[in-house]
């Protein structure tokens, strides 16, 4: 089976991470943006919808961290999944990222793997929303026609 | 000498009657048995003593004339041995020697023969009452020393957590660029040699991510030992001037970047004190590296140093971004830190104050949004004394006198000591 390229944003402020991080997910044949903050993430997201998941660091500088990011992307973006990544993993930033919508929270240094495992499982979940989307949407217009003759 | 330890007593008062007039300890003991006390005889010092050793004995009622160890003398090793047993004495020829040396030596009271037993029995109560008093007041000060002790440890536990998972979780964002950098190399050396060939400059780019986050880890985990490091303590005269000078030097390739300028504001003399120099450079290095990254790109540092009678105050000043109000309480926190990741640990200010509270100091901060920020440290010239050997002393002796002469000399010429 060929496995379909997952497109990937991740959000963290450390870039050397990021840098080398995407790399790694680029040599697997993924494609992978990055931003630096919340900020970033969102104003990337307001053009490029079509990210399958986005890897988002929890503490991050500038006034809106990982969880802030989250909300405000999943009120805008909800069909994009999340990936919390952190380095400073508690149990309270845990139970909140997933309630707030996260597909997964991983601890850092996670084992990549599981990483690829994850982006795998929240690329195909998101592709399941926007078909379920889809046929709702035409079930809707099926509805509608029928209606009209 | 013994150390002066209360015991409870349940019973009533223990009395020791010491005289070597035997009929008069018999009289004098039936009359305080019916009055309650109990009471044990010695008809000499040294028999005194022991029984002072086997009996739960609360006063001593003592005759001042006895051969072989007068009363003064018997009193002396009393409270020597048994510091928390009041002492009432007794004489035939009251005289006033007599009765100023043993009120030196500690004795509750004086009383002169023909004795009025009541006013004895009141004096014996008094006393009793006043040793009740003592080792409650000793009870008292154990408990709030417990206390004390055990508030510092939990506060040392709670810093010792915090600082814990501080640790864990700064570590392991270099531990996953690390990771990552690792699982990377893997992917490409894992292909054929030519294509490995071909891809020398990624294999060195992440090299490069792993040299940094080994780096990292380095800085935290030596940031952390110079914290931890008690026992390599080693106080020695230390010339803070000369320590501020060697920093700077040090600094010069952090300041580079920067069109900073550096002020000294430094009383001549004013900076020998006895103290740990390694941990003090490392001190300045961390202030003075605040003060350069506080600075955007131009501005700056004066470094002062005056004297005040015993302490000495050193002062780190920037005319940089200044702190604002609201996060300057937790600038001494671990792990809280304004800096980007590679920049900064959060360690810096914690371990700072750590090192100065240690060296028995205080460390304080003066900030500004948009004019700057003052570090204050202010050390005592000497060290706690638990933590000096004597050669420590005698130096910090030597100091202390000299500083007492400038002072001297300074009120002779009518000039303050302090500034």
């Amino acid at each position: 089976m060929i496995k379909i390229p997952a497109r990937v944003l991740i959000v963290d402020d450390e870039k050397d991470f990021v840098e080398i991080f995407a790399m790694r997910l680029e040599e697997l044949g993924e494609t992978v943006f990055s931003a630096f903050s919340g900020k970033e993430c969102l104003n990337f997201l307001s053009e490029n919808e079509d990210i399958d998941v986005v890897i988002l660091d929890i503490k991050m500088p500038g006034g809106m961290d990982g969880i802030d990011t989250l909300m405000e992307l999943k009120k805008r973006f909800p069909l994009v999944e999340v990936l919390l990544l952190t380095g400073h993993g508690t149990i309270e930033t845990a139970v909140k990222g997933m309630k707030l919508g996260a597909y997964d929270y991983l601890l850092k240094p996670a084992d990549f793997s599981e990483i690829k495992e994850k982006i795998e499982g929240a690329r195909q979940r998101r592709e399941e929303q926007e078909e379920r989307i889809r046929k709702a949407e035409q079930r809707a217009l099926l509805r509608k026609g029928g209606n009209i003759y | 000498m013994t150390a002066c330890h209360s015991e409870q007593k349940t019973t009533d008062l223990g009395v020791l009657l010491v005289d070597d007039e035997v009929d008069f300890l018999g009289t004098l003991a039936k009359r305080l048995d019916r009055r309650g006390f109990t009471v044990f005889r010695a008809s000499s010092g040294p028999a005194g003593l022991d029984l002072l050793q086997q009996q739960p004995i609360d006063v001593v009622v003592m005759d001042v004339k006895m051969p072989e160890m007068d009363g003064i003398e018997t009193l002396r090793h009393v409270k020597q041995d048994h510091c928390d047993v009041e002492v009432i004495l007794l004489t035939g020829n009251a005289s006033t020697a007599d009765g100023v040396e043993g009120i030196k030596q500690g004795a509750f009271d004086y009383i002169t023969k023909p004795v009025d037993i009541d006013h004895l029995a009141g004096k014996i109560r008094q006393a009793g009452d006043k040793r009740r008093r003592a080792e409650e007041r000793q009870r008292e000060q154990e408990q709030r020393k417990q206390l004390e002790q055990q508030m510092m440890a939990t506060e040392r536990l709670a810093s010792l957590g915090t600082l814990s998972t501080g640790v864990a979780h700064e570590i392991n964002n270099p531990l996953a660029m690390m990771q990552e950098a690792a699982g990377y190399m893997r992917l490409i050396l894992e292909k054929d040699e030519k294509t490995v060939a071909s891809r020398r400059v990624d294999l060195g780019r992440a090299l490069e991510k792993i040299e940094k986050g080994v780096d990292r880890i380095r800085r935290i985990t030596h940031l952390l030992l110079g914290f931890v490091r008690k026992s390599g303590q080693a106080y020695s005269e230390t010339d803070i001037q000369a320590l501020m000078e060697e920093t700077l030097e040090l600094m010069v390739n952090e300041m580079r970047d920067k069109d900073i300028r550096i002020q000294r504001q430094m009383t001549e003399d004013a900076g020998i004190i006895v103290s740990d120099p390694y941990a003090l450079r490392q001190v300045l290095i961390n202030l003075v590296t605040n003060a350069a990254h506080a600075i955007k790109n131009e501005g700056a540092i004066t470094l002062g140093l005056a004297r005040q009678q015993h302490h000495v105050e050193i002062t780190v000043s920037d005319t940089g971004e200044g702190i604002p109000k609201e996060i300057v309480n937790r600038i001494f926190e671990p792990f809280f830190s304004t800096k980007p990741p590679d920049k900064g640990t959060g360690l810096g200010l914690f371990v700072t104050r750590g090192i100065v509270n240690r060296l028995g100091g205080e460390i304080s901060v003066n900030s500004a949004v948009g004019h700057g920020t003052t570090f204050t440290v202010r050390l005592p010239v000497c060290p706690p004394a638990d933590d000096l050997s004597t050669g420590d002393a005698d130096q910090c002796d030597a100091i202390l006198q000299k500083i007492k002469e400038a002072t001297d000399d300074d009120k002779n010429t009518g000039q303050g000591a302090d500034r």
